[in-house]
């Protein structure tokens, strides 16, 4: 039985404990409630952007040349992975880890073995990681979150979209948490350089007739980097809600734990008090009874 | 009593970047800088779809005046006397 002493202390720290995870819940979903509202204030321009594309291309007979759909031997790949700057958010990043390296393993090993596997990290606790395991890791972009903006993640995007034109790499994948709800992350892999074709995009029937300035042609090939931009951008702001969806989560349960702890600390504070009492009175009536035998 | 009602409905104006909504409003005209050149859109202009370039998008504003807004490239979509310009990036000035 542990003395009062040790599980009053016990109990001390637990409590403070308990009062940063918290207040870090607190300060999660604010910061949750922030993310979110980023990406509602995305949506617009991606919804007028994607619309107009679908204008244009749909009015457009030849699909024409796109230098960014080209599909080419896989010689070099970047993988642009999106973690978190901070910790203490479940396994908020070590699963996208898990699944680069998975990713790695599966699809790129032969890339790996001729070491033409660059990896673009945006946010420290993955950069972290990648640069122990000593990979190839560029490290220009990794303070993205610490100062959100679009200006600061399109450096990112056109550096990948550049070299990706340039034929450095020839393949680009991104791997980040997609969000779903406060409670769940859907780590997600998604090809984000040659652009896939998509399959059955909804046609709409209703188009206007527009006057293009200066051509279609010109018109498209400027959108096509726009919404790619504004592709990476979603990815990091996805996996900038998730981050704080998933520590709320983490500390919520973290909160809970500690209340769980704090309940059976204090029971046997109260047994280990109530013991001590116990023995005292016990002690107490052994000597008074002790002493009243001796009179007589 | 075929009233045009076009005559009543004035130009409405947004411009939206990734990171917030920059301007939104009635407009009396705005002249953005065309990618062919730079050109002044009016009330009731032709639905338009133009790519723009670097430079200076004048905005009359019904309500606060003349607004200059320095863009760094763009689309700007007229439809319904509706403009829509996107922008990635904005120097205010």
């Amino acid at each position: 039985m542990p003395s009062l002493k040790e599980v009053k202390n016990r109990i001390n720290s637990v409590t403070s404990t308990q009062q940063i995870t918290k207040a870090m819940k607190m300060v999660a979903a604010a910061k949750l409630r922030r993310a979110q509202e980023r990406i509602l204030l995305m949506r617009p321009y991606a919804k007028k952007l994607s619309e107009i594309l679908q204008n244009v291309s749909a009015t457009l007979s030849s699909e024409g040349e796109n230098p960014y759909g080209e599909i080419k031997e896989i010689k070099k790949v970047l993988i642009v992975v999106i973690t978190s700057d901070r910790g203490l958010c479940g396994a908020f990043n070590s699963s996208v880890i898990k699944s680069v390296q998975s990713l790695i393993s599966e699809k790129y090993s032969k890339q790996l073995k001729d070491g033409q596997i660059e990896l673009l990290c945006i946010g420290a606790k993955g950069f972290d990681y990648f640069k122990k395991k000593n990979f190839f890791v560029i490290s220009q972009y990794k303070d993205i979150f610490q100062k959100l903006s679009f200006d600061a993640v399109r450096q990112a995007a056109e550096f990948a979209m550049n070299n990706f034109l340039n034929g450095n790499y020839d393949v680009v994948e991104i791997v980040y948490n997609e969000f779903k709800n406060v409670a769940t992350q859907i780590v997600k892999v998604q090809q984000f350089l040659p652009i896939l074709p998509q399959a059955g995009t909804t046609h709409q029937n209703v188009y206007t007739e527009y006057i293009f300035e200066p051509s279609k042609e010109e018109i498209l090939s400027e959108l096509i980097p726009k919404s790619l931009k504004i592709e990476f951008y979603k990815a990091v702001l996805e996996s900038n809600a998730s981050e704080h969806g998933a520590r709320m989560t983490a500390m919520d349960k973290a909160t809970d734990n500690a209340k769980e702890l704090l309940r059976q600390l204090r029971l046997s504070y109260n047994r280990t008090r109530q013991d001590a009492i116990t023995k005292e009175i016990l002690e107490i009536v052994g000597g008074a009874n002790a002493l009243t035998q001796q009179q007589w | 009593m075929s009233i045009n009602l076009l005559i009543f409905v004035t130009m409405y104006l947004e411009v939206i970047t990734p990171d917030k909504k920059i301007f939104s409003g009635e407009v009396n005209g705005v002249l953005v800088p065309g990618a062919g050149g730079s050109f002044e859109m009016l009330n009731n202009h032709a639905a338009i779809i133009s790519s723009l370039s670097k430079g200076k998008l004048r905005i009359n504003s019904k309500e606060s005046g003349v607004i200059v807004l320095q863009i760094d490239g763009g689309i700007v979509e007229m439809k319904d006397n509706k403009v829509i310009v996107l922008v990635e990036k904005v120097v205010e000035s």
